[in-house]
């Protein structure tokens, strides 16, 4: 962020935020420079006996995950939305969010007289009630509030504003938007449900079927992804560890890790051809010149270049990977805040 | 390039703030707002709609042949027509005004003679605490028919159909308000827009009800589920039951259930295949029991079907959705047109 920001915030004594709610994990940029990043778990100890032993009311993040057996684990987001129904993922978006604000310094209780305006970006194709659940998960946690498209917060805080296509894959969805220098409406936009936790599934089966000894668990199986994953070849074969009957054995995954992870490409390609024809045909190569791919799927080692091999059929194109998957949401709400007008704020008080 | 990138991003925040604003105030996205149409259009088009209608009447026979026939003849026929739409209703085309008669025989539009079947009562099914069936993906029934009603509303405008909506917002309306309100605003027909939950979820389909009685445990559960905010007791159900079966326009309904239920599975099946035709049915919906004219209750689409559920994460899908469903409305207020009177 450029100094000029930082010293504006510190004469208003106004804190910005841009947060990336993630199935997966959740990304925190604040206008003090801070990031962070925290697995999207929250646990409560199940009983006394926990309690007493993890010295804590709540667990969040990798904490929570490591002392999982002491806890009554959520994973409050679905689909990269809050999941409805349920009081006790309600209640784990708002210690998650509580949690992020409070690693950038903001208090729940006491502010200390600081504004916080914070940017929140959801799914693409995010119906109005979840919106509405994101703002309610907020209340009294923000002084103001906005709620973006996933994607548009990765287009505005890559300046990537006209005539690209973003596709942005966390865990929960896999956002596409055509970005045609107005704010996207619903036809610039898809969400496929298959993204990193459809990977993890497709794994898991894979591993389970051609491995029926060992023992897995889908956390092992999101982690062997993470260090792993491709599509396309490879000269490293994907070998990892996991118990048969108590023993810990390495495991030849190679097969199952390529398979898993190509299962995405079709239903990626196909809704990536259809919204680059519904483009307007004068700008159709400007925008498959530009395909920007991020989120945590961008990390599948050689996607880009297999979607621009996809891009062939259609007179080829540029396909880039950003640099920073995991921020870029959050980045790019944090821009959007220190962007939007003081007056603007202050009509969208949380 | 700068100050390009600058000057777009100063556009996009202000529109960004503004659906955020119409998020908070709960307006619905600019998209699917009605069109509010200045009130000096609104005289205007009066003015020219009249002088239109007149000069259809009046001038139109002498100007096209016609003049032989007795004026009481011509007027009489355009008398027997059903009256103009409301200014305030959507602007087609409009004939140009007496100053081209005078100069050329004009074919009037269509659009200032009225069909038979003219207002549709849109019912987008649950809303506020009734949030109907859910699925993964955040997908809830009572935003859906929302979705899918507006649209409706908006396909159907464009044919010159006044249409009224149940319901614009996400907000609780008892089933007895949703079939009084179409009652008070004289509805010609009445379609409810639901999504089905079916156990068996492999199961994916469209079925269309009306009025009447069943036998089907299934259809019964249903039709209990759909009722249960009705506030009516068994022994007012059975009374009104009892008056409503024996009904002529439980024929009519039934005709209308037909006619949406072929536009619904003709259209979608193809961006659906495996979709079921789970065909046209009668069951005790309270919703329907209501109203006093002909009405329907579409469930379009599963929301207990995986594969269906992802579809309608899409707009394009529930957009085929709304078309079918106004394709069977234009389709049954078409064939009331025919036959020379309201209904069939």
């Amino acid at each position: 962020m450029a100094e000029k920001d930082k010293d504006r915030d510190k004469e208003k004594d106004v804190l910005h935020v841009g947060i990336d709610l993630g199935t997966s994990r959740s990304s925190i940029s604040a206008s003090t420079g801070e990031r962070h990043v925290v697995e999207s778990y929250v646990g409560w100890p199940l009983d006394m006996v926990a309690r007493k032993v993890l010295k804590k009311p709540v667990l969040i993040g990798s904490e929570a995950i490591q002392n999982r057996s002491m806890l009554d684990l959520h994973r409050p987001l679905e689909q990269g939305l809050i999941k409805e129904g349920s009081d006790k993922d309600e209640a784990a978006v708002r210690e998650l969010l509580g949690h992020l604000l409070s690693l950038v310094g903001v208090d729940r209780e006491e502010r200390n007289g600081r504004k916080v305006r914070a940017v929140v970006g959801v799914p693409a194709e995010a119906l109005r009630v979840n919106k509405q659940h994101v703002r309610k998960a907020l209340q009294g946690a923000v002084d103001s509030l906005m709620i973006v498209s996933e994607p548009f917060a990765v287009a505005y805080g890559l300046e990537a504003l006209l005539h690209t296509m973003i596709i942005d894959s966390g865990a929960g969805t896999t956002d596409f938007c055509v970005m045609n220098g107005r704010l996207p409406t619903e036809d610039d936009q898809r969400t496929l449900p298959q993204a990193g936790d459809w990977i993890d599934e497709q794994l898991m089966r894979f591993a389970k079927a051609r491995h029926p000894e060992a023992s897995i668990s889908i956390h092992m199986v999101r982690q062997w992804k993470e260090e792993g994953s491709f599509v396309g070849d490879t000269k490293t074969p994907v070998v990892v560890t996991a118990p048969v009957n108590g023993k810990p054995t390495q495991l030849d995954i190679t097969g199952e890790m390529r398979q898993a992870c190509e299962g995405i490409l079709p239903p990626m390609v196909e809704s990536m051809l259809d919204l680059l024809s519904k483009a307007q045909p004068d700008y159709q190569e400007k925008i498959r010149n530009n395909v920007v791919v991020s989120g945590g799927t961008a990390l599948i080692r050689g996607l880009g270049q297999r979607l621009e091999q996809e891009l062939q059929a259609v007179g080829g194109g540029k396909v880039r990977v950003v640099k920073d998957p995991v921020y870029v949401g959050s980045d790019g709400g944090l821009a959007i805040a220190v962007d939007a007008p003081e007056g603007d704020w202050e009509k969208l008080t949380a | 390039m700068a100050q390009d990138i600058d000057r777009l991003k100063r556009q996009m925040l202000r529109e960004l703030v503004q659906e955020n604003l119409d998020l908070i105030e709960g307006r619905l996205p600019r998209g699917l707002r009605k069109r509010r149409i200045p009130v000096a259009v609104r005289v205007l088009g009066l003015a020219v709609l009249s002088l239109g209608l007149f000069g259809s009447a009046r001038l139109l026979p002498s100007l096209t042949g016609a003049a032989a026939a007795p004026p009481a003849a011509s007027a009489s026929t355009a008398a027997a027509r059903p009256a103009p739409r409301s200014a305030a209703a959507p602007a087609r085309p409009l004939p140009e005004a007496p100053t081209v008669l005078t100069s050329a025989p004009t074919p009037v539009d269509e659009a200032v003679f009225p069909l038979a079947i003219r207002r549709i009562a849109i019912d987008a099914g649950h809303g506020g605490e009734s949030i109907g069936t859910r699925a993964p993906l955040g997908l809830v029934e009572k935003e859906l028919t929302l979705d899918i009603a507006l649209r409706v509303r908006k396909l159907l405008e464009a044919d010159s159909f006044q249409v009224l909506m149940t319901r614009e917002q996400d907000r609780s309306l008892s089933l007895e308000e949703r079939g009084q309100a179409a009652n008070r605003a004289h509805a010609d027909v009445f379609v409810s827009i639901h999504l089905n939950w079916i156990v068996n979820r492999k199961t994916r389909g469209i079925e269309t009800y009306y009025l009447g009685p069943t036998d089907d445990p299934f259809l019964t559960r249903l039709a209990a589920d759909e009722n249960r905010e009705s506030g009516y007791s068994m022994a007012d159900m059975r009374r009104l039951l009892d008056r409503i079966y024996a009904d002529v326009r439980q024929k009519k309904s039934k005709k209308l259930a037909q006619v949406v239920q072929a536009s619904l599975f003709g259209s979608l099946e193809k961006a659906n295949p495996g979709l079921e035709d789970r065909g046209v049915k009668a069951a005790p919906f309270i919703v329907l029991l209501t109203t006093e004219m002909p009405a329907i209750l579409a469930e379009v689409s599963c929301l207990s079907n995986e594969e269906e559920a992802e579809l309608l994460t899409k707009p394009q899908y529930r957009q085929y959705i709304a078309e079918a469903l106004a394709a069977g409305v234009r389709s049954y207020a078409g064939s009331a047109a025919d036959s020379g009177k309201k209904g069939i």
